[in-house]
């Protein structure tokens, strides 16, 4: 029976308990609950439970070669989590990041889009006191922006399938035709989570609040799951080649500027995505390997770096760039980490960077799409920029902060060195990844030719930031806020909104003294009519004479009905 | 490199050193190996004599000139949403 619960599920409920369970063991329970929900991956693909309910098939366990991968990198990450938090004694974040993961990982399985969407929801709401946890004013503001959107977008799915309901009747959460309302609507929730341009926002904005164990957490499953939903629902929709291109391309400028390093990477983590929505916008079978493989490595590198940021925040208590540098010699274990990490998303070849995003770059080039290859191509050259050279180059070197301090917690360091050895080993033997992909693969990344020319972007892009440094032309680290899509309705809609808002305000409450006016001057006019009558006696009091009017209003109306 | 006499360069200088020196030995063996490999491009100019190393050079230092100048446009005090 068990194994026929869909995966995740089991997470939810095993989160319940963790209240109650002392710390240590609690995330030893926490390993048995995500093993158990792994354990649940076994029965293969196929439909495994379907709830009939107010006339609804709900598919809440149903598995194929394209959930597969995802869920098996959602249960690692889940797991990584657990140990990068080891030292960690609050239940209330452990709570949110196992429930969180759970229902991330039960998403996958949904077979329809109502199922989704009570998964799409439950990720929000879980996830959002991962950045409450932080404690501070400003985490509880970006908490709030960040659940809007979230709950935005899992309306709108939700709309989309009432359509999709209503329609055709048809709610299987599979491919469809981007054209009508509901296939937009749906769209445009996938679209939030996966942060397109200007729905970007809440990402940049919440990411870098969360606690350092809450923002590796929030790295993995959020935007994976809406890569995975576009994989499934849009694969070879073109519009998505050129949002793609757009989101590697763009973020790549801001983060050269941001100062927060974790922010830096939450930049970096929205040009990655662009990488995956370009590749599912091709929709080939290359493509679509690429895409998964790119979630697959992308979820580990880029907690491998978050973690890292994490270690660095939780033993220095800042992650601005401007007051960090020379920690190599302090944290000498987290600087080799953060740089395989750095090494693994500039896709150095050997690190398994290199293996996905070459599907992707293949896939482009056999489609003949010769300028979105060239933005991706230029786009790499980005990511080396700010996640590969700027990240490990200002936490750990750049210039001496004169920062005492000293590794982190053990289970940190653990977490970090399974990521670092999961980043190389993927890198060195790629089959191992390719194995696990949805469509049968025959493609060697390690040919000289490719190798070289990877090689040069890399070496010499470097050497342009030596020249850089060297002639005191790299721009300085300032503390600072660099604005990005959220500044819209931060700073605009208020703007904007505001003076329309007292306009309206002003005409209202205009209008409402004009309407007490007249009242009172009719009850004015009443008053001196019955303390003056022209006939019979006088009536007494305002109730009375409204009594006396309804009662004739009644009267009529009696008439009038029996007539 | 904030504190630093030119006497006796500090640990963080004599890395920077060796990082450059180990990157121009690459990129020199990289500059070697053009002549013995062939490179596939997606189009004919990418195969052109060290097309990719040209590319990365460039990318790299226009990323960061226009971050400069978004530097103007969208920089802000630390404390502007508060």
């Amino acid at each position: 029976m068990i194994s026929h619960m869909p995966p995740g599920l089991i997470m939810i409920l095993a989160a319940f308990l963790l209240p109650v369970i002392p710390h240590v063991w609690r995330q030893i329970y926490m390993l048995g609950a995500i093993a158990l929900s792994a354990y649940g991956l076994f029965l293969g693909a196929g439909t495994h439970f379907v709830w009939t309910m107010l006339g609804l098939d709900l598919i809440l366990y149903q598995a194929d070669a394209l959930s597969l991968p995802f869920a098996i990198i959602f249960h690692l990450a889940a797991a990584l989590n657990v140990i990068y938090s080891w030292h960690d004694r609050d239940w209330q974040q452990h709570c949110a990041s196992l429930s969180y993961a759970g229902a991330a990982i039960a998403a996958l399985h949904a077979g329809d889009l109502v199922s989704l969407f009570v998964w799409w929801e439950a990720t929000a709401v879980t996830s959002v006191f991962l950045i409450l946890a932080s404690g501070t004013e400003r985490a509880r503001k970006a908490a709030m922006r960040y659940l809007l959107f979230q709950v935005t977008s899992g309306v709108l799915l939700l709309a989309g399938a009432a359509i999709l309901a209503s329609t055709s009747g048809d709610i299987r959460f599979t491919k469809m035709d981007l054209g009508d309302t509901a296939t937009w609507l749906i769209f445009i929730a996938f679209g939030i989570k996966a942060a397109f341009p200007f729905l970007n926002g809440w990402l940049q904005d919440a990411y870098p609040e969360a606690t350092p164990t809450g923002t590796v957490a929030l790295s993995a499953f959020t935007t994976k799951l809406a890569i995975y939903a576009l994989a499934r629902s849009f694969p070879g929709t073109d519009i998505l080649i050129w949002i793609g291109a757009a989101m590697t391309a763009l973020p790549v400028f801001f983060a050269v500027i941001e100062n927060d390093l974790r922010r830096v990477l939450a930049f970096s983590l929205n040009n990655q995505l662009g990488f995956m929505v370009v590749a599912v916008g091709i929709g080939t079978e290359l493509a679509l390997n690429g895409a998964v493989a790119h979630a697959f490595v992308h979820i580990i590198y880029k907690a491998l770096l978050f973690m890292s940021m994490g270690a660095v925040l939780h033993q220095v208590g800042t992650i601005k760039a401007s007051e960090l540098g020379g920690l190599y010699k302090k944290m000498p274990f987290t600087m080799v980490c953060c740089i395989i990490g750095a090494m693994s998303i500039s896709a150095f070849p050997l690190f398994s960077g290199f293996v996905a995003k070459s599907l992707t770059m293949s896939a482009l080039g056999d489609a003949g799409i010769i300028w979105a290859y060239f933005v991706l191509l230029f786009a790499s050259a980005g990511v080396l920029e700010h996640s590969g050279i700027k990240i490990p180059y200002f936490a750990f070197f750049a210039h001496d902060s004169k920062i005492e301090t000293g590794e982190a917690p053990i289970g940190m360091r653990v977490a970090m060195g399974i990521a670092a050895f999961l980043c190389v080993g993927i890198g060195v033997f790629p089959s191992l990844l390719y194995s696990i992909l949805p469509y049968a693969v025959d493609y060697h990344p390690y040919d000289a030719g490719h190798v070289t020319s990877q090689m040069q972007l890399l070496i010499f892009a470097m050497l342009a930031f030596v020249v850089l440094v060297r002639l005191k032309l790299y721009p300085p680290e300032i503390p600072s806020v660099v604005l990005n899509s959220d500044w819209f309705y931060r700073r605009l809609a208020p703007m904007v909104g505001l003076p329309l808002l007292r306009m309206v305000m002003l005409v209202w409450s205009g209008l409402l003294q004009q309407i007490r006016g007249l009242v009172n001057a009719i009850w004015d006019r009443l008053d001196r009519i019955m303390h003056s009558p022209l006939a019979g006696p006088t009536v007494s009091g305002r109730a009375v004479l409204v009594q006396a009017g309804l009662l004739t209003l009644l009267l009529l109306i009696a008439y009038a009905a029996a007539g | 490199m904030s504190t630093p006499s030119s006497k006796s360069p500090s640990d963080l200088q004599r890395l920077g050193g060796i990082f450059t020196k180990a990157l121009l030995g690459i990129a020199i063996v990289l500059f070697g190996l053009e002549f013995f490999i062939h490179r596939h491009g997606v189009v004919s100019a990418e195969e052109s004599f060290m097309f990719p190393a040209l590319y990365g050079f460039l990318a790299f230092l226009f990323i960061v000139q226009v971050g400069k100048w978004l530097r103007l446009m969208i920089m802000r005090k630390e404390d502007y949403y508060d």
